[in-house]
């Protein structure tokens, strides 16, 4: 094993996602790091390798810019849907930002978490920072809880956005604890001006509601909770070995163990392997820095798995492809010898 | 007990000093009094904790992020587990800080005009002592003497105003004396270049004693 471990040091942790596969009870990965760096096609990548070993995966992307339907060239929607090729692998995409208007519209048709709330009700709990997001995550997870997969990968959208949406489940617990209270307190009193059956003047039914968000609440929070287990959540940042890159990296680490969110898997991407007298004064040079900035990785991250991953003359595009490169993640890359 | 007259004084005397010197001043020294030697442990706890936090800093912002990351984010993990620490303890002792100010200033208010009302009261009706028989006319006496003392002596009320009138009346005074000695001194010393201090002392105190009169 140690020939084929680029560096090979004792006090280092293997440089591979093979803890991920062997973890059994991890039931949330997500995929998260700055935009451009590869997210897409680690979680693909991942999500390949983890098919081999777990019943069934369910893969989903919450970035805006759906990349799965390029990555495995397949349309995916909405509804999960196995990836052509294999037997136990599915994939959706969900647009956590364009889901309120259709969350709104669902609940005028009468379904969805938030049917039956009156028109008025229905505008201010919208009012709440992040809730639609939450809302159309929370919605997600009490779909894909019923559909029993065994491990679920979320391929998030870049960092900001990623700790923002992280961040949901906690924003609107304390929001949803907060009107609830609210009711409680004025409830009595508005149930004596509204009548005996609590009647809003739009014919919704504020006990009705005041139970539909409380029940929204409670599946929030214990996602939450989920979340906040280590043995059922982890988090692998992706990044390359560069300083906007790290800088990210460092700062989305330290905010997910500020959520108490459980990471201790690091992608390191993109990396260049010159052959030996390569004369591309480009690829050199850039060597050289990426080489510091690895060592950076390595001495800050000692308690991390660090996975080093080439950049590959092709697009990782395709099943076959893919598959190629999730080879990397379990076996590591040996660059050619006598390299830089 | 002393005399009712001598501590009705003194009493004045309290309150013209707590006045001058201001409330909050008074505060800030008994608090410092307080963290150095009812708490002496936490307060070098928080300055050691500055101390530090500045430390790292200082480090931190000599050493390049870009040429040694790890060194640099090692340093920023510090920084924001030392700044959210002393942010802590700061609030933490700015509360300690604003309960002992209520509790010092209620003291402070009980001991000075808690007290002077209390000896107000229940000395209304005491002569505090007695006006030779006419030396006054009547309704000279008759004010000595309000509101329930009896006439021809001096109501407690009145020797409040008096200790009063007396105790502003030498604070100036001695403002006025210290301010024409500062002004003396200076003129003393023409030859001598002019000192940033003694202008100020005449300065201050030419618009003390302008006051004064």
């Amino acid at each position: 094993m140690s020939t084929a471990v680029i560096n090979a040091d004792d006090d280092q942790l293997e440089p591979t996602l093979q803890s991920i596969l062997d973890q059994k009870t991890l039931r949330w990965i997500f995929v998260g790091g700055k935009g451009g760096v590869g997210k897409t096609t680690t979680s693909c990548s991942l999500a390949i390798q983890l098919a081999k070993v777990r019943r069934s995966v369910l893969l989903i992307s919450t970035d805006p810019a759906h990349n799965l339907s390029d990555a495995f060239s397949q349309k995916f929607g909405k509804e999960a849907r196995l990836i052509n090729g294999f037997t136990n692998l599915s994939a959706m995409e969900i647009d956590p930002n364009g889901s309120i208007q259709e969350l709104m519209g669902q609940a005028d048709e009468g379904e969805g978490p938030v049917a039956g709330m009156g028109g008025m009700v229905q505008d201010l709990a919208f009012a709440i920072p992040g809730i639609d997001e939450a809302m159309s995550f929370a919605e997600v997870l009490k779909q894909v809880k019923s559909m029993s997969y065994e491990t679920i990968i979320f391929d998030t959208a870049p960092t900001g956005h990623t700790l923002r949406f992280l961040q949901f489940p906690s924003v609107l617990e304390k929001a949803l604890a907060k009107v609830s209270q609210l009711s409680t307190q004025f409830g009595p009193m508005l149930n004596g001006i509204l009548g005996a059956n609590g009647t809003l003047p739009n014919g919704a039914n504020l006990n009705e509601m005041m139970e539909k968000l409380e029940g929204l609440r409670e599946t929030i929070s214990e996602v939450n909770t989920q979340f906040k287990d280590e043995n059922l959540t982890t988090f692998i940042c992706v990044c390359i070995p560069e300083f906007l890159s790290l800088y990210e990296t460092e700062r989305m680490i330290q905010e997910l163990a500020s959520y108490g969110i459980d990471t201790h898997c690091i992608v390191v991407n993109q990396l260049l392997f010159p052959k030996p007298g390569s004369d591309c004064e480009q690829c050199n040079a850039r060597r050289k820095m990426q080489k510091k900035y690895l060592e950076q990785i390595e001495e800050l991250y000692d308690e991390f798995n660090v996975v080093k991953m080439p950049l590959l003359v092709e697009e990782v595009r395709g099943k076959e492809r893919l598959e190629k490169f999730s080879e990397m993640l379990i076996t590591p890359y040996v660059p050619p010898a006598g390299g830089l | 007990m002393p005399s009712i007259l001598l501590t009705v004084f003194i009493l004045q005397l309290v309150i013209h000093v707590v006045n001058t010197l201001g409330a909050s001043t008074i505060n800030n020294v008994l608090w410092n009094l307080y963290i150095n030697f009812a708490s002496p442990k936490s307060a070098a706890d928080q300055r050691e904790l500055k101390s530090q936090f500045m430390r790292v800093r200082k480090e931190m912002n000599s050493t390049s992020s870009q040429d040694e990351f790890a060194r640099w984010a090692k340093l920023r993990r510090q920084h924001d587990k030392l700044l959210e620490q002393l942010e802590k303890s700061k609030a933490s002792s700015d509360a300690g800080k604003s309960a002992f100010e209520t509790t010092a200033s209620t003291l402070r208010w009980v001991c000075t005009n808690g007290l002077r009302m209390y000896i107000q009261y229940s000395y209304m009706k005491q002569p505090m002592f007695w006006v030779p028989r006419g030396w006054v006319p009547y309704y000279a006496e008759w004010l000595l003497s309000f509101p329930r003392a009896p006439l021809g002596s001096v109501s407690v009320n009145v020797w409040v105003l008096a200790c009063t009138a007396v105790i502003t009346l030498a604070h100036e005074t001695l403002v006025a004396v210290a301010a024409l000695v500062g002004k003396s001194g200076f003129t003393q010393k023409k030859g001598v270049p002019i000192r940033v201090g003694g202008e100020k002392t005449q300065a201050a105190g030419g618009a003390k004693s302008k006051k004064v009169s």
